[in-house]
């Protein structure tokens, strides 16, 4: 764990007028109000807790007056988006914020101590990792890869409990069991790199509890893994909870995970809770404009082929000044006294309180308006016809596609005789896990590898695979495109946008003069929502979803046929996932593009694709109509993905079965796997046994 | 009415407002894109926190003072440090203030002959960061862009990296008459290949991010991949790899100066004065003493400032 070196300043705090005092002391007394419903004592309060960082020279300020309580024996969830301040906030109840971070103001009170005026690292190990423990989004940061997991963890019962070698191992190997790793006598002696992402995080939980803590924090301790691993983890959180009688705080920007764990639930924004219930009144009434349109965007609730609400703009950075409430230059519905005066907060019921200006009676009439507006829309929604493959054209035809890698000497297939087809106008998703091939294929189709591919890949009839002419190659980079997954990694950091979304015009010499170019750009860019004079700005002026888009309009004004997207919003926050999946969409219509959609998991893919594929482990192991996939899903891994998708909803998600897969299952030795049709348009890869379960299911 | 509702009275009439400020707001979808900007800009992060430290301004201030010196002071100076005096009285004089170093046995000026010797010093070795990170550039990105080309270039390096370096260029030197060229050569033959391999490591790690495969997909030529992609990434490194080469160099040539077999003995170069200095050390040690310390206060602030520089060119350290 990273040491905190800082050196305190005495905390100065700014003369408050009675009118600031009032309104704090009201704030105090609506969050107090929950407190008869919760199961437990209050452990830990924390209250208009203030971080400021110094950041090149600047002096900025992360958290903005932040309170929260942490109960016994509950499940917190703090929602928000990258940059909003939520693992600032809970680092804070360590003790371990950045050297370049401190707290100037505000309480925070546990076991009778406030915290906030600690100053010497002997205070802070008396709480960090005793009695507040935490587990990090990647488990390798908090894992020594040069030591066994074994004596990692057996080293902090030493620690903690000053007990001997011998008894610490038994311990050790007792909690291995705890969260669920096989064999832990042999797993003891291992090193972290012998052992997959799950069962590293499962480590992490297991050094987390070592010490009984009394509050464990998650921050994000799913979002590196699987959407299949995810659920596993997920479940051994809860399990562990209710065994260890443990307060969880869960950070995490996945609603489906929080209907999945949470039972109270704190929705942060730019540094302050701006809507705080249980996990029912944040589903089932949401209150606040933010918490309302995170939930309204996400694509699991969407209505395919009509626009998915989506939030506007980009979150804010630290380096915006903030007047009134911090979500109103991005709300489309905000009212004027949100741009001048800071909202306060409103209790809504004595278990949820909102900090909105809507809820004041003064603006009762435009609430419900607004509330109506919304469930007309929803309702005047029809769903899009499905689409037609009667009459279809292929795009691309797929048949045996092998891809090989050669790692330390022996040869690997990343994608082991995949065959598909995609027809024009459609979106085929592929969907699996990371590892399984997925994004290999995509780029095996686009050419970026070309001598380890086996098989053949036709574009419009003709063979793209193997050798091609300089104006073969010419056409395809005119007719095919690839969008990406990581807006931090694939734009050029040292470009400006202008040349960044000029590259390909460059190569071909697409322009006939100077104004031509940049008008070229400029009609992209604005096709893509951003303003024209953004052309002169470097990417790491953009925000991820800014840069997404950047990446979109880089690919587009190629005029391409067909698009590959590699995971284009798995990286972004939710807040801007409904714009990308929107603008793909939007572009789709009005360029009659198709695109091949890889994705890891299934719940923003039904929204938007025609037809779904499942792979995994280089074998494509599914392929239907997307409504049909959801609806009589075949294989085991199938039937298992789908399980595990997060639901938005609390009312199913928190009891829901997990569906587990064992590849192991399956016995090919005699009897050979083939990838056949086993209804028109439903493909599946199953031996003649296993083909023969599956009719039954079908008929069934 | 009860109690919380009262409470609840209190708080709505406590927070009411100008009713005109509850009409909705005008909306536009541009300016909430412009929430997210931030004012980072990678060279002014690393020339700020580069200079923040007050022992590189001193250093930056030390280093410019000595260069300034070494190519001023040989224009302007009336003194010839090659001037042998045949008075035996202007032998060997401790440092005085008209000899601010003293004079050698031949009456030379040795503070004169320190600036002639840093000149020719610093020639050499500008030449050969030069050529040693001009080279070694070209190379490693050849040998991190072709995958071919890879266990080639590892024997190479390999084998040039294991005859102990000392060895090589003692013989090099031996073999061809001493001259500017000649050492030159020998150190520039054998400089590039560390750097070569340090550019390919870089390369390696930034061939396959996603931005040049997007290039790759847009059909951008290998020319303007190298140029734009590419270089401009590691820019920061040609720098810091420069600023470090310097000092090495310097050293190599005093190193070899002092075993004999550098510039021709009448050439003025800090590794000659060094090695004259050595013959009388025990009656005058500051004959050979102050050359050491310039060169030494040369060498250190080229590394010290190399590795600070390396330092605030790592964006994690952008804070």
């Amino acid at each position: 764990m990273k040491k905190n070196k800082k050196t305190v300043l005495p905390i100065e705090k700014a003369e408050l007028t009675p009118e600031e005092i009032e309104r704090i002391e009201r704030e105090r007394e609506i969050i107090d109000q929950s407190a008869p419903y919760h199961k437990g004592e209050k452990l830990l309060s924390a209250r208009n807790v203030k971080v400021n960082f110094n950041l090149r020279g600047a002096e900025l300020t992360a958290i903005r007056g932040a309170s929260l309580d942490v109960y016994e024996g509950e499940t917190l969830a703090i929602v928000g988006e990258s940059g909003s301040g939520k693992s600032v906030f809970t680092k804070t109840f360590l003790g371990m914020l950045d050297k370049n971070g401190r707290i100037t103001d505000g309480e925070l009170w546990f076991h009778g101590e406030d915290m906030a005026q600690y100053t010497s690292e002997e205070q802070w190990l008396k709480v960090r990792g005793k009695k507040i423990a935490m587990v990090f989004q990647d488990p390798m940061t908090s894992l020594n890869p040069v030591r066994t997991i074994g004596e990692q963890i057996a080293e902090v019962i030493m620690w903690h409990f000053g007990k001997s070698h011998d008894e610490a191992k038994k311990e050790t190997i007792e909690l291995l069991h705890k969260v669920g790793i096989q064999d832990p006598e042999k797993r003891y002696k291992q090193y972290p790199g012998e052992f997959s992402g799950g069962m590293r995080q499962r480590v992490v939980i297991a050094t987390a509890i070592a010490c009984r803590p009394e509050i464990l924090i998650c921050d994000e301790p799913t979002t590196a893994l699987d959407v299949t691993v995810q659920a596993q983890v997920l479940d051994l959180i809860k399990s562990l909870q209710k065994e260890l009688k443990m307060s969880v705080v869960f950070i995490t920007h996945d609603l489906g995970v929080v209907a999945n764990v949470a039972d109270w639930v704190a929705v942060m924004y730019a540094g302050k809770i701006v809507e705080y219930g249980t996990v029912h009144d944040i589903f089932k009434s949401p209150e606040h404009p933010y918490t309302k349109a995170l939930l309204q965007s996400l694509p699991q609730l969407g209505t395919k082929g009509n626009d998915l609400y989506s939030i506007h703009g980009t979150p804010p950075s630290l380096f915006k000044t903030i007047k009134g409430d911090a979500f109103a230059p991005r709300n489309a519905d905000a009212m004027k006294i949100d741009f001048e005066e800071e909202p306060p907060v409103f209790p809504v019921s004595e278990t949820h309180w909102a900090r909105t200006w809507l809820l004041s009676p003064q603006a009762k009439d435009y609430r419900e308006a607004l509330i109506k507006r919304d469930a007309e829309r929803k309702e005047n929604q029809i769903p899009e016809e499905p689409f037609d493959y009667t009459n279809a054209e292929k795009l691309i035809t797929v048949r045996d596609l092998s891809v090989k890698f050669k790692i330390a000497g022996s040869t690997f297939r990343a994608v082991d005789g995949v065959s598909f087809d995609i027809y024009k106008g459609e979106t085929l998703s592929l969907v699996g896990e990371s590892g399984s091939g997925k994004t290999t294929i995509g780029r095996a189709i686009m050419r970026i590898y070309t001598n380890n591919v086996d098989g053949e890949v036709k574009f419009n009839g003709s063979k793209i695979t193997g050798k091609l002419s300089r104006a073969d190659k010419k056409k395809l980079h005119m007719q095919m495109q690839m969008i990406f997954q990581d807006p931090m990694a694939s734009l050029n950091e040292r470009a400006k946008v202008d040349y960044i979304i000029s590259e390909g015009l460059y190569n071909y010499h697409l322009f006939e003069n100077e104004e031509d170019r940049i008008a070229k750009v400029e009609s992209i860019l604005s096709e893509v929502g951003l303003t024209a004079e953004f052309i002169s700005r470097f990417p790491h002026e953009f925000s991820g979803g800014q840069r997404q888009r950047i990446g979109i309009a880089r690919s587009l004004i190629m005029n391409p046929d067909f698009l590959v997207a590699d995971e284009p919003i798995s990286a972004l926050d939710v807040s801007i996932r409904a714009q990308v999946i929107n603008l793909l969409n939007k572009m789709k219509r009005e360029r009659s593009l198709t695109y091949l959609f890889i994705a890891h998991d299934l719940s923003a893919v039904r929204f938007i694709s025609d037809r779904i594929a499942v792979i995994h482990k280089g074998h494509l192991v599914e392929l239907a109509p997307a409504e049909e996939l959801f609806a009589h899903p075949l294989h085991p891994y199938t039937k298992a993905l789908l399980s595990a998708v997060p639901q938005p909803n609390p009312d199913t998600e928190r009891d829901k079965v997990l569906v587990k897969y064992d590849p192991d299952m399956h016995d090919y030795s005699t009897d050979k796997p083939a990838w056949t049709e086993i209804t028109p348009g439903h493909f599946i890869y199953a031996n003649a046994k296993e083909m023969e379960g599956y009719m039954n299911e079908i008929s069934r | 009415m009860n109690h919380s509702e009262k409470k609840l009275n209190s708080l709505h009439n406590s927070l009411m407002r100008d009713p005109a400020l509850f009409e909705p707001a005008e909306f536009s979808a541009m300016e909430s894109e412009k929430t997210g900007a931030s004012n980072y800009s990678y060279w002014r992060s690393t020339l700020r926190t580069f200079f923040k430290s007050k022992a590189v301004i001193a250093l930056c201030v030390l280093v410019s003072v000595i260069l300034l010196m070494s190519f001023l002071y040989p224009v302007f100076s009336p003194i010839d440090p090659t001037k042998v005096s045949i008075n035996p009285l202007d032998w060997n004089h401790r440092p005085s203030f008209k000899h601010p170093f003293g004079t050698d046995a031949l009456g030379r000026d040795i503070f004169a002959r320190a600036w002639y010797g840093c000149r020719n010093s610093f020639i050499l070795a500008f030449c050969i960061a030069l050529s040693d990170v001009g080279i070694g550039m070209i190379m490693g990105a050849l040998w991190g862009y072709n995958k071919k080309l890879d266990p080639i270039m590892i024997e190479v390096y390999n084998i040039m990296t294991n005859v102990p370096s000392t060895v090589y260029l003692v013989l090099l030197a031996y073999i061809m008459n001493t001259s500017f060229i000649t050492l030159f050569i020998s150190m520039a033959s054998r400089g590039w290949i560390v750097e070569a391999r340090f550019f390919r490591n870089r390369i390696l790690s930034i061939r396959d991010a996603e931005y040049n495969i997007a290039s790759q997909c847009l059909g951008t030529p290998m020319r303007r991949i190298a140029t734009r992609n590419i270089i401009p990434h590691i820019i920061s490194l040609i720098i810091m790899e420069a600023a470090l080469c310097i000092p090495y160099s310097i050293g190599s040539e005093v190193f070899l100066g002092f075993v004999g077999v550098g510039m021709p003995v009448d050439a003025i170069t800090l590794g000659n004065m060094v090695n004259h200095g050595r013959a009388s050390f025990t009656l005058h040690p500051y004959q050979m003493l102050l050359p050491a310390a310039v060169l030494c206060i040369i060498t250190v602030a080229f590394y010290y400032l190399g590795n600070k520089f390396a330092d605030a060119s790592d964006p994690r350290n952008h804070v």
